[in-house]
C-alpha cells in the first residue's frame, strides 16, 4: 500500500561498533558539555557495565560528576525529581543513561526538568509542551530491543495521581545513541531472546502497519534481516562482539523505524498483556507476533510475503510461490519462536506463561481496544476480533 | 499523447478542486454536523452509548484544525450522553485532536480520509488520554457507519460493519431527525 503523505525524523546520532563509548567524552564536548551525570539501575551496575563507561573517560581529561545507580523497573516522577536534584546539587551539564527502557525513560523525564529548571514534571506532560532544546543527552543500551535510545516519547507513572504521564516531544531525542557491544555481551540468553523478539516486532510493524513509509521500510527490512542472521548466533555464541553488535543496531534501527511508522494489534495486545499479568513487554511481543499477522493475512498477505526475503533469505524467497510467501514468513516466525522455546522457554501462547487465566481473555481484549496502536494495525479491530486473536494464541 | 480526461466518480477527488475559499466555512459546517450528530447518535445508538458510558462525567473534547479553528467542542454530561457545545471551549479540554493544518481537516470532514488514515499520514496531533481518544474514533466510525450511504463510508473507515437494514433505517433516522431538529432549532 502506498502512503500519500508521510514524515521521517530522526536527528541521532549512532555512534556504533567496538570502543564506542570511547566517542562519549569528544561528543560531549562538541555540544560544550563537561560534566556528565549517569543515571542507570542496580542491576546495569551490578553488572559491570558503568566500568566499561567510566574506563572510556579515563585519559580524556573529563570525569563523569555524578552516577545515579537505582532507577526502579518501572520508574515515577518521585524518581525523576530525586535524580533531578542531584543532578543540580553535583553541577552536572549534561546526562548518560546507561540502561533499558526505564532507565531511557527516566533519563528523558529528568532532562526535561533540569533543562526547564523546574520542579513539577505533570507540568510538561502532553504533546508539543517543550519549546526549546534539552540538555545534552546520550544514551548506553543495555539490552537489544525496546529502541528507546531513538525514540521521541517517554512515559512516567505520576504516583500522586495513579496514572502514567505521556510525554511526546522532538526535544526528548537524545542527541547520540552509543552501541558498544561490551554492553550486551552478558545479557542472559532468556532476556537477548526476549529484546531481539521485541525489536523484530517493531520492525515488522512498522513494515506492515498503516504508517508504513519507504524511509521507514529500509530501516524495517535491514532490522528483520539481522536478527535473523544473528539472533541463534547470539545464542549459540554469547560473547561474540560482532553479532552482539549487529543486533544492537537491528533494535536501534528497528526503533528508528517504529518511531515513525508506528506499532499495530501485535503491541495493542502486548500492552494489555504486560499491565494486566505484569508479563516482560519481549515476551508478551514473542507471543502474539505470528497470530496477528495471521490475522492481518487476508489483506496484508502480500506486505507480510516481502517479509520472507529477510526472513528466511533469497533462496527461500525466490522458490516460494509469491502467493505463499505471505504464509512462509509467518511459518518462519513460529519457527524461530519455536527455536527460541526450545533453547529459553520463551512461552509462545498464553498457556505456556504460566500466568494467564482463560477468563481474563475479555478483559485483556477491553484493554487492547484502548490501546493507541490499535489505531495503526491496517485491519479494523473490534472486540470479537480482538478475542479470537486472544482465544487462538490461548 | 494527450490522454483524455476520463469522468469516474469513484475516484472523484474534491481536494484537487479549486475551492480554496469554500474550505473554511464547509469544515466549519461540517464540525458543526459532526458535533450535533454525535450528540444524537450518543442518545441513539447502544454501541456508542456503551463507549460513551466509559468516559469519566464531565470529559470534555475537542477537535479543531490548528492554528485558529474551525472546531467543534463536546462534553460528557451527566445523564451519561455528548452534548455538543458549540466551538469555543469554556475550560481546557481533557482531550484535543487537532489538525495540523485546515487542508487535513477538510479531508477529513469530507470523507477523503479517515481518523486513522489521517493519524497515520502524521495529520493529527492527539493531546490527552489515548484510551479516551480511541473511544471517540471508534464513536466517530460508529456515527459515520449509520449516518453515511455506504459508497461514502468506505473511504473513510477501515471495514465497514455489518449493520443490518432496519439498524442502518432505524438509527440512521433517528440520527437524522434529531441532528436537523437540533440545526433548525439550535
Amino acid at each position: 500500500m502506498t502512503k500519500s503523505y508521510y514524515e521521517f525524523f530522526c536527528p541521532v546520532k549512532i555512534v556504533a561498533g567496538n570502543a564506542a563509548l570511547e566517542h562519549i567524552p569528544h561528543e560531549l564536548l562538541t555540544l560544550a558539555a563537561s560534566r556528565p551525570m549517569i543515571i542507570t539501575d542496580k542491576g546495569v551496575r551490578g553488572a559491570g557495565l558503568i566500568d566499561h563507561v567510566l574506563g572510556a573517560f579515563a585519559e580524556s581529561g573529563m570525569d563523569v560528576v555524578e552516577i545515579y545507580d537505582d532507577v526502579p523497573p518501572d520508574s515515577s516522577t518521585t524518581v525523576v525529581t530525586q535524580i533531578a536534584k542531584l543532578y543540580r546539587d553535583s553541577g552536572c551539564d549534561s546526562i548518560i543513561a546507561v540502561g533499558g527502557g526505564s532507565v531511557i525513560d527516566t533519563s528523558k523525564g529528568v532532562n526535561i526538568l533540569v533543562s526547564e529548571d523546574g520542579d513539577d514534571l505533570t507540568a510538561f506532560s502532553g504533546v508539543g509542551v517543550l519549546t526549546k532544546p534539552l540538555k545534552p543527552f546520550f544514551v548506553v543500551p543495555t539490552t537489544a530491543g525496546t529502541g528507546s535510545e531513538v525514540t521521541l516519547v517517554a512515559v512516567i507513572a505520576d504516583p500522586e495521581q495513579g496514572v502514567k504521564l505521556p510525554f511526546t516531544s522532538y526535544f526528548l531525542l537524545p542527541n547520540a545513541a552509543v552501541l558498544d557491544p561490551r554492553m550486551t555481551l552478558t545479557l542472559p540468553a532468556h532476556i537477548t531472546a526476549m529484546t531481539a523478539m521485541d525489536a523484530m516486532t517493531h520492525a515488522v510493524e512498522a513494515f506492515t502497519g498503516m504508517g508504513k513509509n519507504p524511509i521507514s521500510d529500509a530501516y524495517a527490512v535491514s532490522a528483520i534481516k539481522k536478527i535473523s542472521e544473528n539472533l541463534m548466533q547470539v545464542l549459540n555464541t554469547p560473547d561474540d562482539a560482532d553479532a552482539r553488535l549487529e543486533l544492537a543496531q537491528a533494535s536501534t534501527m528497528a526503533g528508528i523505524a517504529f518511531s515513525n511508522s508506528m506499532v499495530g494489534l501485535v503491541h495493542s495486545l502486548g500492552h494489555s498483556l504486560g499491565a494486566l499479568c505484569h508479563l516482560p513487554h519481549g515476551l508478551c511481543m514473542n507471543l502474539f507476533l505470528p497470530y496477528v499477522l495471521e490475522y492481518n493475512l487476508a489483506e496484508r498477505g502480500d506486505v507480510i510475503g516481502e517479509l520472507l526475503l529477510p526472513l528466511a533469505g533469497a533462496e527461500v524467497y525466490a522458490r516460494t510461490p509469491p502467493a505463499e510467501r505471505g504464509r512462509a514468513a509467518i511459518n518462519t516466525l513460529r519457527e524461530i519462536r519455536d527455536e527460541l522455546y526450545r533453547r529459553c522457554k520463551l512461552p509462545r501462547s498464553l498457556s505456556e506463561t504460566g500466568k494467564v487465566s482463560r477468563d481474563q481473555i475479555q478483559k485483556l481484549a477491553e484493554m487492547a481496544l484502548d490501546d493507541g496502536s490499535i489505531i495503526f494495525n491496517p485491519v479494523e479491530v473490534d472486540l470479537d476480533d480482538a478475542i479470537s486473536v486472544l482465544e487462538k494464541a490461548w | 499523447m494527450k490522454q483524455l480526461p476520463q469522468l469516474n466518480l469513484g475516484d472523484f477527488n474534491i481536494g484537487s478542486l479549486n475551492i480554496g475559499s469554500l474550505k473554511r466555512p464547509y469544515v466549519a459546517l461540517m464540525m458543526d454536523v459532526i458535533g450535533r450528530g454525535l450528540e444524537a447518535a450518543s442518545q441513539v445508538d447502544s454501541t456508542i452509548q456503551r463507549e460513551v458510558q466509559k468516559l469519566p462525567d464531565g470529559f470534555m473534547f475537542d477537535m479543531r484544525a490548528l492554528p485558529s479553528g474551525p472546531s467543534l467542542v463536546m462534553e460528557k454530561t451527566a445523564d451519561g450522553n455528548l452534548s455538543y457545545i458549540g466551538s469555543e471551549a469554556p475550560r481546557k479540554p481533557d482531550m484535543s485532536l487537532k489538525f495540523k493544518h485546515l487542508n487535513h481537516a477538510f479531508l477529513v470532514v469530507s470523507f477523503q480520509e479517515g481518523t486513522a488514515r489521517a493519524l497515520a499520514n502524521d495529520r493529527i496531533l492527539l493531546d490527552g488520554e489515548v484510551a479516551h481518544a480511541m473511544k471517540l474514533v471508534r464513536c466517530l466510525n460508529r456515527m459515520e457507519s449509520l449516518i453515511l450511504p455506504k459508497f461514502v463510508a468506505v473511504r473513510a473507515l477501515k471495514r465497514y460493519p455489518q449493520l443490518s437494514l432496519k439498524q442502518k433505517l432505524s438509527d440512521g433516522g433517528k440520527i437524522y431527525s434529531r441532528l436537523a431538529k437540533n440545526l433548525v432549532w439550535g
